[in-house]
């Protein structure tokens, strides 16, 4: 008699997530896939970092930046984040091992980090000078209104931002609809 | 003959609500906090989660800025804007059941309201509270 026994694996092995669309001017978004690392530990970034916001994704930011960001939960943005003490370390592990100058990044993610200067500890994505200079063009009223609020809720306007897509096709903004430029 | 074996793990759930156990463990520190604790109230529950203080933004805030005054209503994060599901258990089953989740946001959210942690006696007022409404 044989048994065969097939143990289920629950686990995330080799977590990549694809950056669909591929702008063929300033290739955006090459079509390249991004390897998660410590991709373990993705479920829960994804669940302690989207309790008020959406989890932004790791390459946005420096190492650096999620550093500090990390070391000062007590006080972000005027609110108290802080988490247990285990599993704030597992997730700066995730955070910066993912960061945009620990790894391989492309498109925007590039963009981003390059305008950076390499003085400065930027704690928002909405502060850093690529995300200001490719947003500068929408009128104040559309960002202050209630549905949106801030540059930090990127859902609003980028309907796939969940799943790491910002491309123009997928935009947006309440009130006003679609963007074309 | 082959058999196939299916392998998986189920979770155990613990049947008595956790929450009872919390409480009890609350009630101790207040007595020792408290000579003249006599048991957890809802209605002071009720006022430390609607008044009014001058949170960590420095700006006047309550429970209520976010949870609403209705505990079985829909609420919203003032600072970011996302919805946040019925606080009641009797609306919302999932509340009040996962501890780690209950401590952690008692401690954020008397630190942005009160600027400082819930004493034992106000986190059971306050608890006993939202169990009732
Ligand atoms: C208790 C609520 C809360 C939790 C939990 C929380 N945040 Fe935030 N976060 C905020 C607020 C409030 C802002 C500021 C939003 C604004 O300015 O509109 C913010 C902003 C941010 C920003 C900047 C967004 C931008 O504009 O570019 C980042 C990055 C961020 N949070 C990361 C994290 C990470 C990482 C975690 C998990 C460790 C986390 N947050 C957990 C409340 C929270
Ligand atoms: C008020 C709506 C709005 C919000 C909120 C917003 N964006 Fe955008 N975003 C836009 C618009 C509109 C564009 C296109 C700008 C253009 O091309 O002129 C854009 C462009 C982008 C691009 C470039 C896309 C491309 O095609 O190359 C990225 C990346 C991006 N946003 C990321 C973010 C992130 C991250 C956040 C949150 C921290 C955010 N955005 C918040 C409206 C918004
Ligand atoms: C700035 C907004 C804000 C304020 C003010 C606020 N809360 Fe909360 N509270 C939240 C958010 C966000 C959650 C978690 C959301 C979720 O799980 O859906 C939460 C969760 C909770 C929970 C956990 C419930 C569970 O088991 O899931 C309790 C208890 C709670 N709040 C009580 C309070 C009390 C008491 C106060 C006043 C001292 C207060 N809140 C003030 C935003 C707030």
């Amino acid at each position: 008699m044989k048994k065969i026994i097939l143990p289920i694996l629950i686990g995330a092995i080799g977590v990549t997530f694809a950056i669909a669309d591929s702008d063929k001017e300033s290739n955006i978004y090459a079509k390249k896939t991004l390897t998660k690392q410590n991709a373990k530990l993705e479920p829960l970034y994804k669940k302690e970092c989207s309790e008020c916001h959406m989890a932004y994704q790791p390459e946005f930011l420096p190492k650096r930046s999620w550093k500090k960001m990390m070391a000062t939960l007590s006080d972000h943005f005027g609110t108290d984040a802080t988490i247990d003490k285990e599993d704030s370390k597992k997730i700066l592990k995730y955070l910066s091992s993912n960061a945009a100058d620990s790894k391989r990044v492309y498109g925007d993610f590039r963009k981003f980090l390059k305008s950076i200067p390499k003085d400065k500890t930027v704690m928002k994505i909405s502060e850093i000078p690529y995300f200001k200079k490719e947003h500068r063009e929408i009128p104040k009223k559309f960002i202050a209104q209630k549905e949106v609020k801030s540059f930090s809720n990127c859902k609003a306007c980028h309907q796939k931002a969940d799943s790491g897509d910002y491309s123009e096709r997928d935009i947006n903004i309440p009130n006003y609809g679609r963007w074309d430029d | 003959m082959k058999k196939i074996i299916l392998v998986t793990v189920v979770p155990i759930f613990i049947s008595a609500a956790p929450i009872d156990g919390f409480l009890q463990q609350l009630e101790a520190q207040a007595k020792k906090e408290n000579l003249n604790f006599s048991g957890f109230s809802a209605k002071r529950g009720e006022q430390i989660f609607t008044s009014k203080h001058i949170g960590k933004r420095g700006k006047k805030i309550s429970c209520t800025s976010c949870h609403t005054g209705d505990l079985k209503a829909t609420g919203e994060n003032i600072f970011t804007g996302k919805k946040i599901k019925p606080l009641s258990p009797k609306a919302n089953p999932k509340r009040l059941q996962n501890l780690k989740k209950v401590k952690k946001w008692l401690r954020r959210n008397f630190k942005d309201v009160y600027k400082r942690e819930g004493t034992a006696q106000e986190k059971g007022d306050v608890l006993l509270y939202i169990l009732k409404n």
